[in-house]
């Protein structure tokens, strides 16, 4: 049994500097903890640091000063342990769903015949059962956006980071994708960390919801929510998810 | 075989009947007008067809086939290129894509790279002749050592193109360094690689015609256009430039076939579908 209030993330007073020749600070002493199983979400506007951070945490970023510890262990490099949805398409599109799906299996040695199983249910899982030999160049946008998520559930990682995951797609599809991914999360409860600009994807997927202020990005204000899941297309009109969405407006206008 | 394809086939065989035509005109009235007596270096030259007619050239093309020349000289030559392109891309391509990943042998060979590339492959041509000899090892060389710059740069572009995403996403997901690199790196940049291939296998038949005019032992379609040069013996000229450029339509056709294969992922434009 997962102890919810067991500490898995500790971000701890990180600060980054993009040199150049402007420098820029992009986050200005953040600290944040992220427990067992807790869905958490990031809101500011564009320039508060926010991917920067969660790259930080993937390990694609090393932080100019401050320190991030997954398990008490502090992190050093890129790990599948630490999975990562890109803002951009990073399905390869040389291969099929299929190839995309078994790669991280692949990287880790898995042999054949588990991988088959794994994809296969994976398949099964987003619901594209057909498309296994299909390439990218074939799919959807929100079709492909829940293949990269699955290729980076197939590995089964401890936290799964999300960078914008839904940005690039119409309103429809992206609300459709958020009842896809809250369904996932409530089937396989994971530790998540979602950056986004839209505060209703937030309230709507998340346990805590964080707001960065802009330049230098830092904690401004952090929501508690509270909302009974699994959540619906009710949730949305709630009363108590109109309350949370107008306490985090004023948290941003203020800032 | 699709419509846009049919239709620029169309266009092909339209525009090129047309220049047949305008050439057979031109060569009916040009035959009874130009000078048949010409004065070349020391003397003057006799019977000389400066714009030979279709008959003339179907004549000397059944005569180069019937002896044996043309196909021996096409297989000889062809052979050189492919050999030659074999061996520069060999060498070319994976120096590209080394030095793409890795940056202090990037520091190394660059400025090498950029001599080697505005240096043209025959401007070698006597330097490898006093090394190599006059035989087949330098021709082979010389065709290589162009291919191999081409290539390189295209190995070289199509990994330092390859979008940082791919490879952020292959390291969270585990990947090690050798499956990154054969199943991220070298996908990822195989059409820039074919492209510099298309290019380099051009300038191989340019490479090989001007070596083969040295110290020729062998039938070869530079040989030839040699002989027919010092003759002179037009016709010769015309069916061995018809046919260089026959043969390297041929092989642009192959590489752009393969080309089309290994990039069946890519997204494309409707006018190339």
């Amino acid at each position: 049994m997962p102890d919810p209030r067991r500490r898995r993330l500790e971000i701890r007073d990180v600060v980054h500097v993009y040199e150049g020749k402007m420098a820029t600070r992009a986050l200005d002493g953040v600290s944040l903890d992220v427990h067992e199983n807790e869905f958490l979400a990031i809101v500011g506007p564009v320039g508060s640091g926010k991917t920067t951070l969660v790259r930080i945490v993937a390990g694609f970023l090393t932080p100019s000063r401050g320190v991030v510890r997954w398990d008490g262990a502090p992190v050093m490099g890129p790990s599948p342990e630490r999975g990562y949805v890109f803002q951009e398409e990073a399905i390869f599109p040389w291969m099929t769903v299929r190839d995309n799906l078994a790669f991280g299996l692949l990287a880790q040695g898995v042999e054949a015949s588990e991988r088959e199983k794994i994809v296969a249910g994976l398949v099964t899982l987003i619901g594209l059962e057909g498309y296994e030999r299909a390439y990218p160049k074939e799919l959807s946008g929100g079709m492909s956006k829940m293949v990269e998520v699955a290729r980076v559930l197939a590995t089964d990682p401890a936290i799964l980071l999300l960078d914008e995951p839904f940005g690039l797609l119409d309103a429809q599809t992206r609300s459709k994708m958020q009842d896809q991914l809250s369904r996932l999360w409530e089937e396989k409860r994971k530790t998540v960390i979602l950056v986004t600009h839209d505060i209703e994807e937030a309230i709507y997927l998340a346990d805590r919801v964080v707001v960065f202020a802009p330049r230098p990005g830092r904690v401004q204000a952090e929501v508690r929510v509270d909302l009974p899941r699994p959540r619906s297309l009710e949730t949305r009109f709630s009363p108590a998810f109109l309350e949370l969405k107008r306490s985090i407006w004023k948290e941003i206008g203020r800032a | 075989m699709s419509g846009p394809v049919r239709r620029r086939l169309w266009r092909a065989l339209l525009s090129l009947g047309a220049l047949a035509v305008l050439y057979g005109i031109a060569s009916q009235i040009g035959s009874a007008l130009l000078p048949r007596r010409i004065w070349m270096v020391a003397h003057y030259i006799d019977d000389v067809e400066l714009l030979p007619p279709y008959a003339s050239l179907i004549e000397e093309t059944v005569f180069l086939i019937q002896s044996g020349i043309l196909p021996r000289s096409i297989l000889v030559s062809t052979g050189r290129v492919l050999q030659g392109l074999a061996l520069g891309a060999a060498v070319g391509v994976p120096l590209g894509l080394s030095m793409a990943r890795a940056a202090r042998l990037e520091c190394l060979l660059d400025p090498w790279v950029t001599f080697f590339r505005f240096t043209p492959a025959l401007a070698l041509l006597p330097l490898y002749a006093l090394w190599f000899g006059l035989g087949e090892l330098s021709k082979i060389l010389l065709i290589a050592t162009a291919v191999a710059v081409v290539t390189l740069l295209g190995a070289y572009q199509g990994v330092r193109d390859v979008p940082r995403v791919y490879l952020e996403a292959a390291l969270s997901l585990g990947a090690s360094k050798g499956l990154i690199l054969r199943k991220i790196v070298w996908p990822a940049a195989l059409p820039q690689i074919f492209a510099s291939l298309r290019i380099a296998l051009g300038l191989a038949w340019v490479t090989v015609v001007v070596a083969e005019l040295i110290k020729a032992t062998m039938p070869s379609l530079g040989y030839l256009l040699a002989l027919a040069g010092a003759y002179p013996r037009v016709p010769t000229i015309a069916v061995a430039i018809a046919t260089i450029g026959l043969l390297v339509l041929a092989c642009d056709t192959v590489a752009l076939g393969c080309y089309a294969v290994a990039t069946r992922w890519m997204k494309r434009s409707p006018a190339h579908a």
